[in-house]
């Protein structure tokens, strides 16, 4: 059975920052903080089901603006956390063109109080964008990219885990489906503007 | 492409992924901060690794997110977390309608599969055969066995059959037309396949097509599916039988379906 705790905002944003007991503290994100920031949206024109959209773009937010440094600890992880939601919420309530304007009221009312993270994420189309581009990829390419790049692990350890006869094998592989990849994303100079935004943001 | 390109774009990545040390780090630093195409270059391969990174979280907390809206008891989400912007609505919609549709179309599949059964294909596409109306002055020429298959006697037809030893094709057919009648399906095939056995000896096809389509028909009163497909489709891929449009492609789907069943 496994253990439910609860983390402290500190060791929860070391966590993310490290990338260590990752679905640990994400679930963590979600006992804590998923109800409240559920009940915000849904008490605002939203369904449950954009709550749970909304809640999951912002905890991926989330963990990349930690993993980037971007959060210090100005506020806590919990007015963080809704400051996003509510941004997000807000902006897909303007792309419907259904924003109430008994919310634009009440928001206008709550703009000094917050913490303002707006600025912080990024195009969400765009985004989703990229990461459909790289589901494009052949599983191999896929598998080994991600084990680099997002797992960490040394070229050894992926080829204890894949079928290759040698380092230099899985060398090379990486290397063509990262051109490939690269490839790939040069063929769209929008997505290509929105990561190097992304990285220099 | 060279290989001192690739070279290069082997470094570049080698660079990219902490790779490089000592000298050589700072010998590719030095050419990097001299060489614009090459700076692009680190730069779209940041972009690209910036990608992969995106693409790992959203599997990440995608993973997370359908384990905890389980945990949760709330409907759970498929994957694509980020579906883009308003079509998400669109999207969920859509799938609620195909499923929908798909519910539909199965209830009615489920329902005619599990409703179908040899008997029902048999009875809706079997009707009993009819031989040519005669002329006056052709009575006389009839033989016993045709006559008792006229009157609908066919007790009388299989008796007669079977007590006179010689019989003509023709006699044999409506000899196993009439087992099918009385519902004797072992005799009926018997006799259907002397039928097509005699024809094809003889070179003639006086009832060979009859036999096959009605001999067909009884496999699969008798859930001999097998032998009754072969013979269907043997008749559908021939334009010129006259039992070809008798044959259609429904009768062999369902026929498939009763051999899954």
């Amino acid at each position: 059975m496994e253990e439910i705790r609860n983390f402290p905002d500190s060791e929860m944003v070391a966590n993310l920052r490290s990338g260590k007991r990752m679905d640990e503290t994400i679930k963590a994100i979600y006992r804590d903080h998923f109800e409240s920031l559920c009940w915000y949206v849904m008490n605002n024109s939203g369904s449950r089901q954009d709550a749970e959209d909304v809640f999951q773009e912002v905890v991926m937010a989330f963990i990349e603006l930690v993993q980037k440094d971007k959060f210090r600890g100005e506020s806590t992880v919990k007015t963080f956390l809704y400051s996003l939601n509510r941004y997000t919420w807000l902006n897909e309530l303007k792309r419907k063109g259904r924003a109430l304007a008994r919310e634009e009221k009440y928001e206008k009312g709550q703009e000094r109080t917050e913490f303002d993270t707006s600025h912080f994420i990024a195009d969400r189309e765009s985004k989703a964008q990229v990461v459909n581009l790289v589901g494009q990829l052949g599983e191999t390419c896929k598998k080994i990219l991600l084990l680099f790049y997002y797992e960490n692990l040394s070229i050894g350890e992926i080829l204890d885990t894949l079928d290759y006869e040698n380092e230099q094998v899985v060398r090379n592989k990486k290397y063509k489906c990262l051109k490939q990849l690269e490839q790939m994303i040069a063929e769209k100079p929008i997505l290509k503007q929105t990561l190097k935004n992304l990285l220099n943001g | 492409m060279d290989n001192s390109t690739n070279n290069m774009n082997e470094k570049l990545v080698q660079y990219l992924d902490g790779e490089l040390a000592g000298a050589e780090k700072e010998d590719f630093e030095h050419e990097l901060a001299m060489n614009k195409s090459l700076q692009d270059e680190l730069d779209s391969l940041k972009a690209t690794r910036e990608a992969v990174k995106m693409f790992g979280l959203q599997q990440k907390v995608s993973g997370v997110h359908q384990q905890m809206m389980q945990e949760m008891q709330a409907p759970v989400k498929k994957m694509n977390p980020i579906v883009i912007g308003s079509n998400r609505r669109i999207i969920r919609y859509s799938i609620a309608i195909a499923a929908s549709v798909v519910l539909i179309v199965g209830s009615i599949i489920g329902y005619n599969f599990y409703s179908l059964s040899s008997d029902k294909v048999f009875a809706s596409n079997y009707h009993s055969y009819e031989l040519s109306t005669l002329r006056d002055g052709d009575t006389l020429q009839v033989s016993m066995v045709e006559k008792a298959y006229r009157d609908t006697n066919y007790k009388k037809v299989v008796e007669l059959h079977s007590l006179i030893g010689s019989n003509s094709i023709k006699e044999t057919f409506l000899a196993a037309m009439s087992y099918v009648e009385l519902g004797n399906n072992t005799k009926a095939i018997d006799e259907f396949k002397k039928v097509i056995a005699e024809d094809e000896t003889a070179n003639t096809n006086l009832f060979k097509d009859e036999a096959e389509y009605y001999l067909a028909l009884t496999y699969i009163s008798n859930k001999d599916y097998d032998f009754a497909l072969e013979l269907l489709r043997k008749t559908r891929d021939n334009p010129n039988n006259p039992y070809h449009k008798k044959v259609t492609g429904k009768l062999i789907r369902q026929v498939k379906m009763l051999k899954w069943r």
